[in-house]
């Protein structure tokens, strides 16, 4: 360690406390990627893949534990077991995370195949395995590429089978969460706004503009276009901003941002 | 002498010898007094100018040998350079001529009459000298002070005259400036002086004259004053900017009476009105246009904006338009020769070329030509045709195939009836004539049918009909319209009163009923006939309100029709005609509920064709970016509406649902289409 400079230090700490790995193997991954957080997790985790083919076992039994009783799938109850033995609230986010990694199709639901494939592919078969994953998961989020690709499955995820758009409500309860982490400034008065003027369902185009809309857009609106292709939605939004005094001239009124 | 070589010698005596005789003629000049100077210098002038003829002819062998290799003056010239240095520019002369010509000139511009063949010479002489020397000499001095004089005149002149006389004033010196030139002086100075003129007079004073009130542009343009336009047009045309100031007022004043007029409350009462006045506006400028701008392009073109500027300020135009020629075709137009039509209809054209949402007058045309058709009210058959010819040259075939569509029906269901009559005319024997209009459902305007119990020797007459039809027409699905129906009914009062009453088909059944019935109430006749209430009450407020038309009496005598009230026959009814007509479905000014509703309707009917033209569009150009998709749909939905942007946008969205259409992934302004 009295070779590495105090930023590498730094690093290897943080490795270490997400993947749990010892502090030569945490050395080694940085050292070989080039003291990348990215490149380190990949090569550290790649390891784990090489026992794969033992593992179908152990994660069939897995499997049997979370199964419902009545249909070959994980349903909630299912789903809840699991997130007591992760010890992580089912509300949480990163469970957001993990099915994104399982390409789940729908919230509250895994099929086994999802399942199965899904922690194959992350080289895991037990569930300390998968505790210990998740603080690399949570910071999958932090990544502007990782979370924009998340963002866009959720809408996929948390809409029902067979509809096309997302029932309100639940996008609301999708955007309240994603921008926690995110840290978006407007997004209450976003949701204000659509339970006041829109209340109807959101469409693919309209969630995945508003992610660009947070990002390019700043809170105060200075670089807003009304030319710019922003879907009419985020349009009457900027109104409604304007109309009610929230932002003024490009500056942002909005009191309660303040508390 | 220059063959002895002496040619330098006889060069030099000439120069002394004229120098002398010419500084003497000069003292005999300055010595003239007051009006005679010219005269002396004229005089002398010419004798001058024959003797170096003289003298130029005797030594013509001088300037071919002597000149050329010595590079001295030609004679004549050298007789014409001294002259001018000896006498023209002599310290005594000088200024005086000029003053003496321009003191004349002054005495001319105030009305005096002049010796213009005197100064006709003195100037050509001041030609002659040189083209230097007329400048400097004449025509500089001559410009300045034309310029100053022409300064304080149009102060004055602009202080007191109105802008007619003004323009007359100015007109006026223009002329006799051109007339001068061409009288006694070079050619060359015409623009020259124009120029100053229309400085001084014209464009110092451009906007001054034009705004002036009572009796600027805005005045002569109400008072159609087409002499004073064209004069104004003709003295404005020559200066810069001069044509676009009377065009930009009168673009301002005609938008700001055209707004006042089609926003105005009382005059957007009556449609028919109102479209007449907008013709007569229009008229009025074309008028002036030709008469007095000849017929300017660019004049036309402003009349053209601004009438559609404000005719569009109106949402009502194009229904008012529509019910304009609805009057023409319906009465107005009877009895007036063919040309006459054509020049109406030509100008109501005109006015549709004006409108931004040609769609809407669409729909209103359509209702209006439906009700004109199937109430066989219809002035002129070929008047119908000739603004549907008209129309379908203007906005092309789509716009006017619905409509003839109808007409197409018209005709076919006359042939059906003759068919229906032959084929089954034995059978029905005395009873109620029929006469059917079939309509085929796309081509005229939406109707919900109504519920309505026809008179049982109706319903057995249609019944024939429909099974008649439906043989030769097998798959097809008639649904009989009765809320558009006429019915012509003998009617006896009283015993004794006949006449003849033409009804609509509600009125029809209602009327029916007393055949067999004294009294009747209100609540009986629903549930007899079944026609929807509000209808209903119409049509009985038709036949027991209206003064004149009361065949039926009703108790209580109020306007309103309650559940209770009681009908009987009106025994006393009495008409001055033998046919009475009751029912009427002529068109009207639409009730603020049904203009709404038709508005909603031109806007759900415009989405699909927003969405036609965007998918029209990606198809060709596979990929394109926001803002030109909004440009090119606005494009080329321009000829029948103007289309709003955020529709257009709401309308791409909902492509993008579709998976009609996708975003770009790198640049998200970007559109992609799907195959």
């Amino acid at each position: 360690m009295n070779k590495l400079g105090r930023g590498q230090r730094d690093k290897v700490q943080q490795f270490m406390s997400i993947t749990g790995s010892s502090e030569k193997v945490a050395v080694q991954a940085l050292k070989a990627s080039d003291w990348q957080f990215e490149g380190a997790f990949d090569i550290f985790y790649s390891h784990s893949h090489a026992k794969s083919a033992a593992d179908t076992r152990h994660l069939e039994e897995l499997y049997n534990r979370y199964k419902d009783p009545y249909a070959d799938m994980i349903l909630v109850d299912g789903i809840t077991l699991l997130c007591n033995d992760l010890q992580v609230d089912p509300q949480d986010i990163v469970m957001l995370v993990v099915s994104w990694h399982m390409k789940a199709a729908t919230m509250c639901e895994f099929s086994k195949q999802e399942f199965i494939t899904g922690l194959q592919s992350l080289g895991i078969d037990s569930m300390d395995k998968l505790k210990e994953r998740i603080p690399f998961m949570r910071s999958e989020l932090k990544d502007e590429q990782k979370f924009r690709e998340i963002y866009n499955y959720a809408f996929g995820w948390a809409k029902e089978k067979g509809q096309k758009s997302l029932a309100l409500d639940t996008a609301i309860g999708m955007w309240q969460l994603l921008f926690a982490e995110k840290q978006w400034p407007l997004v209450d008065h976003w949701c204000q706004f659509l339970q006041a003027r829109h209340n109807k369902a959101i469409s693919r185009d309209t969630w995945s503009q508003l992610l660009e809309f947070a990002r390019i857009v700043d809170p105060a609106l200075s670089n807003y276009d009304p030319e710019g292709a922003w879907p009419y939605l985020i349009d009457e939004f900027v109104d409604y901003l304007t109309e009610h005094g929230i932002i003024q001239k490009g500056k942002l009124n909005d009191w309660s941002y303040k508390l | 002498m220059v063959l002895h070589k002496f040619g330098e010698k006889l060069y030099s005596g000439l120069v002394s010898t004229m120098t002398l005789h010419l500084q003497s003629m000069s003292k005999s000049i300055e010595a003239a007094q007051g009006a005679s100077f010219l005269d002396e210098l004229n005089a002398k002038w010419n004798n001058h100018n024959k003797a170096l003829q003289m003298i130029r002819d005797i030594l013509m062998y001088v300037d071919r040998t002597l000149i050329p290799s010595t590079h001295k003056t030609p004679v004549h010239e050298l007789g014409l350079n001294l002259w001018r240095d000896y006498v023209i520019h002599s310290c005594n002369i000088q200024s005086r001529l000029l003053n003496t010509i321009l003191e004349l000139i002054q005495r001319e511009r105030t009305g005096e009459v002049i010796n213009r063949g005197l100064m006709r010479n003195i100037i050509k002489m001041l030609m002659d000298l040189g083209a230097s020397v007329y400048q400097e000499d004449f025509e500089k001095p001559f410009l300045n002070v034309s310029a100053d004089y022409y300064q304080a005149e149009s102060q004055e002149y602009i202080e007191c005259c109105d802008c007619a006389d003004y323009l007359k004033k100015a007109e006026r010196r223009l002329n006799e400036d051109i007339d001068r030139v061409s009288h006694y002086l070079d050619t060359k100075t015409e623009p020259k002086i124009t120029n100053v003129v229309e400085k001084e007079m014209i464009a110092n004073h451009m906007l001054r004259l034009v705004h002036m009130e009572n009796s600027g542009l805005v005045k002569m343009l109400l008072d159609d004053k087409s002499e004073d336009l064209a004069r104004m047009y003709n003295l404005f045309r020559r200066v810069s900017d001069g044509l676009s100031t009377i065009r930009n007022v009168m673009t301002s004043h005609m938008r700001d009476t055209g707004n006042q007029l089609v926003t105005d409350p009382e005059k957007s009462k009556n449609p028919v009105e109102f479209v007449e006045t907008l013709l007569e506006k229009r008229d009025k400028y074309d008028k002036i246009i030709s008469s007095a701008f000849s017929n300017d392009k660019t004049f036309q073109n402003a009349l053209s904006s601004s009438f559609e500027y404000f005719i569009n300020l109106n949402p009502r135009s194009p229904e008012y338009i529509s019910l304009f020629v609805d009057d023409k075709l319906r009465k107005g137009l009877k009895g007036v020769k063919d040309e006459d039509v054509e020049l109406i209809l030509d100008k109501v054209m005109i006015l549709f070329r004006y409108l931004q949402e040609k769609d809407v007058f669409e729909k209103y045309y359509k209702q209006h030509l439906a009700k004109r058709l199937l109430s066989g009210k219809t002035v002129s058959d070929d008047a119908e045709r000739s603004l549907i010819v008209k129309l379908k040259t203007e906005c092309g075939y789509q716009f006017t195939s619905k409509l003839e569509g109808m007409f197409t029906d018209m005709k076919t269901s006359q042939d059906t009836m003759q068919g229906f009559y032959a084929a089954c005319g034995a059978e029905l024997g005395n009873g109620p004539a029929l006469v059917v209009q079939v309509l085929t459902t796309g081509s005229w305007p939406t109707q919900s049918t109504n519920t309505c119990n026809l008179p049982a020797e109706l319903s057995t007459l249609c019944e024939k009909f429909r099974s008649y039809y439906l043989r030769t027409h097998t798959g097809r699905r008639l649904t009989w319209q009765t809320n558009m129906g006429t019915a012509d009914l003998r009617a006896t009062f009283g015993n004794v009163q006949k006449y003849e009453l033409n009804v609509s088909t509600y009125q029809m059944c209602v009327l029916m009923l007393f055949n067999s019935n004294e009294h009747l109430s209100y609540k009986e006749i629903e549930q007899v006939t079944e026609i929807p209430s509000s209808d209903l009450k119409r049509c009985l407020q038709s036949l027991a309100c209206v003064k004149g038309k009361n065949v039926l009496r009703k108790e209580p005598m109020s306007k309103d029709i309650g559940e209770d009230d009681a009908f009987s026959v009106n025994d006393n009814f009495t008409s001055k005609l033998r046919k009475v007509k009751i029912g009427t479905v002529v068109a009207q000014k639409e009730s603020e509920p049904e203009k709404q509703e038709t508005r909603q309707r031109v806007e759900e009917d415009r989405k699909p064709q927003i969405e036609a033209a965007i998918v029209r569009i990606m198809k060709s150009r596979r990929v394109l970016d926001h803002n030109n998709i909004i440009a090119e749909v606005t494009k080329q939905l321009q000829s029948r509406f103007l289309a709003n942007p955020g529709e257009i946008k709401k309308r791409i969205e909902s492509l993008i649902e579709r998976d009609f259409l996708e975003r770009d992934n790198a640049d998200r302004r970007l559109y992609r289409y799907l195959a």
